[in-house]
């Protein structure tokens, strides 16, 4: 199913102009194409709504998948020009939430796909819209029970106003019950800034799914529900899609595999898997090959604790996951959840456990450290209580170094370089890097869809201020260097040789041709030792005598050589 | 030592002795073989580029470079030092047997190293190894010893011992064997004369070469095959990354990055081949392209060209564009953005799939010395460095964190890559610690508290220190020993099904015996404080709209397949001319009869209601459908007109009929859809309050006695037809 939202804006003056920034942002940050959004403003003085059955609202944008166009409309309303432009367009008159959100129902009766997830945002800093109108807060109330009960969840997004803005008399009931009842106070604040109107948007607007259902089974008979949740994954630049060239109409790719000789498409049941040990062909059937990763049913299986300091930070593999209690799946669950998490807190210990997170996955270890809840000023939750999932390396993911030996500084040596780094101290926050690959390529689509001349400059935050950072340090840089660098020592020496390799360039061309006579060639094959030869070398091997090859990995020269050399 | 080759030589006696035993134990001829065909098998998957010969000696035969004058008699080369195979393993499965000679396993070993010597010439090995087996039954000559000795030393050749019995370090335990251990399986009655002036032999060789360790290389067969039973991890050399730590613009630092840790792959993938030939060449795979259209038109490679989308628009946007505008940078870099505090960097905001340990540039002491000034000023303050790192210019720069790292024989910077914006997933949970339903209560937290105390896998071992029971770092991935088990076994015996997995590796997985013993107790108790009940799967909650694939708002239903479209348009222009009920569309009928207000609202109910009857009477999910977009119609209206009455009458009606009728499916489908009566909070006029109406859908679910479905009757479904 898809995912919908819309956003219902109060059109009275205070709010509509401040909010634009909101819905850029979010038409920015909808998380899949297919996502659905819908714009509407209440209490404009135009109206516009597709069945034209409703005055005093405005339909912006009915509910669609958002592209480049909507973009640029609601960019329109942006800044001083936009309010204009929104009070030309729509202008503000009378209030009625009540066929404000008739008409988002509308919206959501028509679309004829499913919706998997519908959310309704009210944005707002009017406590009382109606001003006291018992006819027209009653038609709210029951036209948002309508709503909720189609499965609409609606949420209220208030700005503080003046004279404070009381949620109990009326939005109260407008508005969906939150999760739990602990929940209702701190929702209920209202905004006092915008980039915290934003944050709780964002925050609201990234539906939580959970990647897996497992249970944690803490012994025999005791398992508790557990859902899985990825709270950061490596964002990358969207695929591709291809387009056929005339029409620019997407095209859909089609893989099968066939038997060569025979050109018959071949069935899954007509192919089997097959590797090459010691020169020997090794064959399993396809289904062999998936049941030798399965050990067990998924689930996370607790070994014991540890101190949190045996949690060592290099043992790291990939990014962290949470977890968090399904009472839906096994009542009782969050209870013991959260004793483990009170006391794994309270002792500092984190539990090893072994997980398997999907069918046919080989295990891993976990260490489950224990996250208590943390909320920020603006009362939004910065971190949600639950165990963060921390994936361990097994013996082979370590690699063996041979540290280099080399001198200590001196306590003088390490007091100039602490100065240094106090001077260059800041705050860290995760979420103040941008990716700069990624929003250049945004920026670049942006610029191609909305037919721009040149993509917005992206300022890359990763780059080091390197003009900041030698003012702040002034003559410090100078006195350390003077304390370990002897005056006839360049720190930015390379290896000369290495230079001049580079720059000559065109290194494929001076290469000799290396060339190995065929009796070597042949003992390297009956001896299995081809592999000391370079791939240069092999490949040459490969032209001489004539073997095809598709690959150009190592293995595969070789393969492709004793195939023919080895009869 | 990853990288780098090996040569060793294994020397296996297979004269007459080795297969005397013991009753009820295995001969030793057998356990030799067994450590042989361990070793190789390691060998042959870790796919090293070491290499391997086979000397057996004992055998009826002779054949080797030294036979010369009834010289180094018995001695048989059987491989020549290559790289191990599968070929191998057979010929030791099948040619390798006890033959009925005697060698002096001091000539043996000559033979080895006569061997290695002439056939490493001119290759680049940097260690050079013999693996005698035996059972030192024969008489050796020991005038030869000190010549050996001096050979081995000069040569570089290590020596190592797997014999039938263990060898003790204590100087009396060869002497006194009678008095020794005659429990160990293998010492059999006690040593031979033979045996016990052979052991000194080898006692004195293996001193000779390495004076405190010489004895740890002497192995009992059993003991090498528990801990050959492993297969090898995998390892690769790390590579080299040099580069420049750079502090602003005039403080850089000549550094060294090595990848230390980073999940390990296999090496080798799975290729796909014909079932029959078992060829990789009879199978092609092929990728096509073609239009979203009915036929499905292919169209080339070359005639397609990359967009990416931009919402709902697609942009087109070729690859040489995206080269062109791409972002670029100037290539390798570890450049300091700032210090912050340590804890400011969260251990679960690691990102990425290694870690970086970083050293100073390579013969190097002053950026030694620089380096080491960041690490010891980083750690003193609790600082990190937050940086800049790019591997290479067409790699994606990263943001990292380099926390300081002082070991007692190094110091270096661990680097890890930390999160950007756009990796950041903000979800909200409600707080546990403030709902009163989960608080814990003292008494659970405690039988908490002693589970985790009985469960803690730390140790004090005795001199006090804190021992560590289960390492998962010295774990070798389970994934990959089945992998090779499995591989090993099929390649062995290729007709029969796969083998169970290895006990051994099973039992690494679990939790040690100990803390399983000592847990149980506590266990219990959680069990009894925690009660958990397992919600009941209501077979997969399944809305009307995910039987369907369609969402419960589409008025139509699939009936009228094939022409949809066409229907459509047909029942818009009949819209108009709405008279009565229909069947195609009674949910669009009822809402435009309503609408037009030409009949009276209790008319046109009974007539829906007809409808809805006739629809249930076929039984038929595909009329499920479209009875409950018209319950959903009679609802929706029946709230606009304030008049809840004839729907609430009409839906516990319904349900009451329900069983009698079979249509338990169908009900199941509206509560899913979550229609219910209409309450008071809805309608004023509703005797029904909102509580009861939520009560409604809950069904006494054990009136489940399967009713006999009534009689079929087929509906009518000539009115479609006509409407057609």
């Amino acid at each position: 199913g898809r995912d919908s939202l819309v956003f219902l804006v109060d059109a009275s003056k205070e709010i509509v102009i401040g909010l634009i920034g909101c819905f850029s942002f979010c038409l920015m940050m909808t998380s899949s194409h297919r996502d659905l959004m819908a714009l509407v403003f209440y209490g404009t003085e135009q109206s516009k709504d597709p069945s034209k059955s409703f005055k005093h609202v405005y339909v912006y944008h009915d509910l669609d998948e958002p592209g480049a166009k909507r973009v640029q409309e609601v960019d329109a309303l942006r800044g001083g020009k936009g309010a204009q432009l929104a009070a030309e367009t729509m202008g503000s008159g009378e209030t009625s939430l009540g066929d404000a959100l008739w008409c988002c129902a509308n919206l959501y009766s028509d679309i004829k796909l499913r919706l998997s997830h519908k959310r309704l945002m009210i944005f707002t800093c009017r406590d009382k819209p109606h001003e006291g109108d018992s006819v027209k807060d009653r038609q709210a109330r029951t036209k948002s029970g309508d709503l909720k009960e189609t499965g609409v969840i609606i949420d209220l997004m208030h700005l503080m106003k003046p004279d404070g803005f009381d949620v109990a008399p009326f939005f109260r009931d407008i508005i969906s019950p939150p999760e739990d009842e602990s929940e209702l106070g701190l929702q209920l604040e209202p905004c006092d800034k915008l980039e915290d109107l934003q944050k709780r948007v964002r925050a609201k607007e990234q539906k939580k799914r959970a990647q897996a259902r497992l249970h944690l089974c803490l012994g025999e008979g005791i398992n508790v529900a557990v859902g899985i949740y990825a709270t950061a994954v490596t964002a990358r630049k969207p695929a591709p899609i291809r387009l056929y060239r005339e029409t620019n109409e997407p095209v859909r790719s089609k893989t099968r595999t066939f038997h060569t000789q025979t050109g018959s498409l071949l069935l899954p049941s007509e192919i089997k898997k097959s590797q090459v040990y010691g020169k020997k062909q090794i064959v399993m059937e396809k289904d062999e090959v998936d049941a030798i990763k399965k050990f067990e049913d998924p689930g996370m299986f607790l070994i014991g604790f540890k101190p949190m300091e045996r949690l060592k930070r290099h043992h790291h593999i990939r990014p962290a996951a949470f977890i968090y209690p399904e009472e839906d799946e096994v009542k009782g669950s969050a209870c013991l959840f959260s004793a483990l998490l009170t006391k794994c807190h309270e002792r500092n210990v984190f539990a090893l456990c072994r997980c398997v997170s999907r069918r046919n996955y080989p295990p891993r270890f976990v260490a489950l450290v224990p996250q208590k809840e943390e909320v920020d000023e603006g009362k939004v939750q910065i971190s949600p209580s639950g165990f963060h999932v921390i994936y361990l390396p097994y013996a082979d993911d370590m690699r063996t170094l041979d540290p280099p030996q080399c001198p200590t500084a001196s306590q003088r040596q390490v007091d100039k370089m602490k100065e240094i780094v106090s001077k260059l101290r800041f705050k860290y926050r995760s979420d103040a890097f941008e990716n700069p690959v990624i929003q250049q390529q945004y920026r670049n689509l942006e610029a191609l869809a909305l037919d721009m001349m040149a993509p917005e400059d992206t300022e890359d935050l990763i780059m080091p201020k390197v003009d900041q950072m030698d003012q702040r340090l002034g003559p410090l840089v100078q006195e350390f260097k003077d304390l370990v660098y002897p005056a006839d020592y360049n720190p930015e020496g390379k290896p000369a040789a290495k230079r001049k390799t580079a720059d000559t360039g065109g290194g494929a061309e001076k290469k000799p041709k290396v060339e190995v006579p065929e009796d070597e060639l042949r003992a390297h094959v009956q001896n299995g030792t081809l592999g000391k030869l370079t791939v240069p070398v092999l490949k040459e091997a490969c032209k001489k005598f004539g073997v095809h090859t598709t690959g150009t990995k190592k293995q595969e020269l070789i393969d492709a050589l004793v195939d023919q050399l080895g009869q | 030592m990853a990288g780098a080759k090996s040569a060793s030589v294994l020397c296996m006696d297979v004269g007459f002795s080795m297969s005397n035993s013991a009753p009820g134990e295995e001969p030793p001829f057998e356990l030799a073989k067994k450590v042989i065909q361990k070793f190789v098998q390691r060998q042959v998957f870790a796919e090293t580029k070491d290499e391997l010969a086979l000397v057996l000696f004992g055998t009826d035969s002779t054949k080797n470079s030294l036979d010369q004058d009834g010289q180094y008699q018995n001695i048989t080369v059987h491989r020549n030092l290559m790289i191990p195979d599968f070929e191998l393993l057979e010929e030791i499965e099948h040619q390798v047997h006890p033959e009925s000679h005697q060698a002096d396993w001091l000539d043996a070993l000559v033979v080895c190293m006569d061997l290695l010597q002439t056939e490493t010439k001119g290759k680049k090995c940097d260690r050079l190894n013999i693996s005698l087996l035996t059972d030192l039954n024969t008489r050796a000559s020991s005038e030869q010893i000190d010549v050996i000795i001096e050979n081995l030393k000069q040569a570089g050749i290590t020596l190592q011992f797997f014999l039938p019995f263990p060898v003790e370090d204590d100087e009396e335990s060869g002497r006194d064997a009678d008095r020794g251990s005659p429990g160990h399986p293998g010492m059999g009655k006690g040593l031979s004369e033979e045996q016990k002036s052979s052991v000194d032999i080898v006692k004195h060789i293996m001193l000779n070469l390495d004076e405190e360790n010489g004895l740890d290389e002497i192995y009992s067969f059993r003991n090498a095959i528990e801990q050959l039973c492993m297969f090898k991890r995998i390892e690769r050399r790390p590579m080299a990354w040099p580069c420049q730590l750079t502090i602003g613009s005039c403080l850089p630092i000549r550094i060294v990055g090595y990848k230390a840790v980073t999940e390990e792959k296999l090496k080798k993938s799975w290729t796909t081949v014909d079932a029959q030939s078992n060829k990789k060449d009879d199978v092609k795979r092929e990728t096509v392209y073609c239009l979203d259209d009915d036929n499905e038109t292919e169209v080339e490679k070359d005639d397609t060209i990359q967009g990416f989308r931009y919402g709902s628009d697609i942009v087109p946007f070729s690859k040489v564009d995206q080269e062109q505008m791409k972002y670029k940078h100037d290539g390798k870099c570890f450049a300091v953005l700032g210090f912050a505090k340590q804890h400011t960097v969260r251990r679960h905001q690691f990102m990425g799939t290694q870690v970086i340990k970083v050293f100073s540039g390579k013969d190097d002491e002053h950026a030694g010395v620089a380096l080491s000034a960041l690490i010891r000023a980083l750690d003193e303050l609790n600082m990190v460095a937050i940086v800049r790192y790019a591997y290479d210019r067409r790699s994606n720069p990263q943001v990292g964190a380099a926390f300081p790292c002082i070991k007692k024989d190094h110091e270096c910077l661990i680097y890890v890559q930390l999160p950007f914006m756009e990796d950041l997933r903000q979800f909200t949970f409600p707080s546990l610690e403030n709902n009163k339903k989960f608080t814990p209560s003292d008494t659970q937290l405690s039988a908490v508290d002693s589970l985790i105390d009985s469960m803690m896998l730390l140790e004090e071992d005795d001199n006090g220190d804190q021992k560590d029971m289960f390492k998962v770092h010295h774990i070798p991935n389970p994934a990959f020993q089945r992998h090779f088990q499995c591989l090993h076994h099929r390649a062995v015996s290729p007709s029969t099904p796969l083998p169970p997995m290895e006990p051994w590796l099973k039992a690494a997985l679990e939790c040690p015996d100990v803390i399983a013993e000592r847990c149980q107790g506590p266990l219990e108790e959680v069990k009894r404080k925690f009660p958990l009940t397992e919600v009941e799967k209501k077979k997969k909650l399944k809305t009307s709209a995910q039987i369907f694939g369609k969402d419960s708002g589409e008025p139509d239903a699939k009936m009228a397949k094939g022409d949809e479209e066409e229907d459509y348009n047909l029942a818009d222009i009949a819209e108009g001319s709405v008279t009565s009920v229909g069947s195609v569309d009674p949910a669009r009928d009822f809402r435009t009869l309503i609408k037009k207000k030409s009949l009276p609202f209790g008319e046109v109910c009974q007539q829906l209601t007809r409808r809805l009857e006739q629809l249930l009477s076929n039984k038929n999910t595909a009329y499920f459908m479209k009875s409950i977009t018209c319950i959903q119609a009679f609802r929706e209206q029946s709230v606009k007109l304030g008049d809840a009455n004839l729907y609430n009458g009409y839906l516990q009606s319904l349900k009451t009929s329900i069983p009698n009728r079979g249509l338990e499916v169908f009900w199941d489908l509206l509560v899913q859809d979550a229609v219910t009566l209409i309450s008071k909070d809805e309608v004023k006029g509703s005797t029904v309050s909102k509580t009861d109406a939520d009560q409604f859908l809950v069904t006494e679910e054990k009136k489940k006695e399967a009713a006999a479905p009534p009689a079929e009757d087929t509906g009518d479904v000539d009115d479609l037809l006509d409407m057609m």
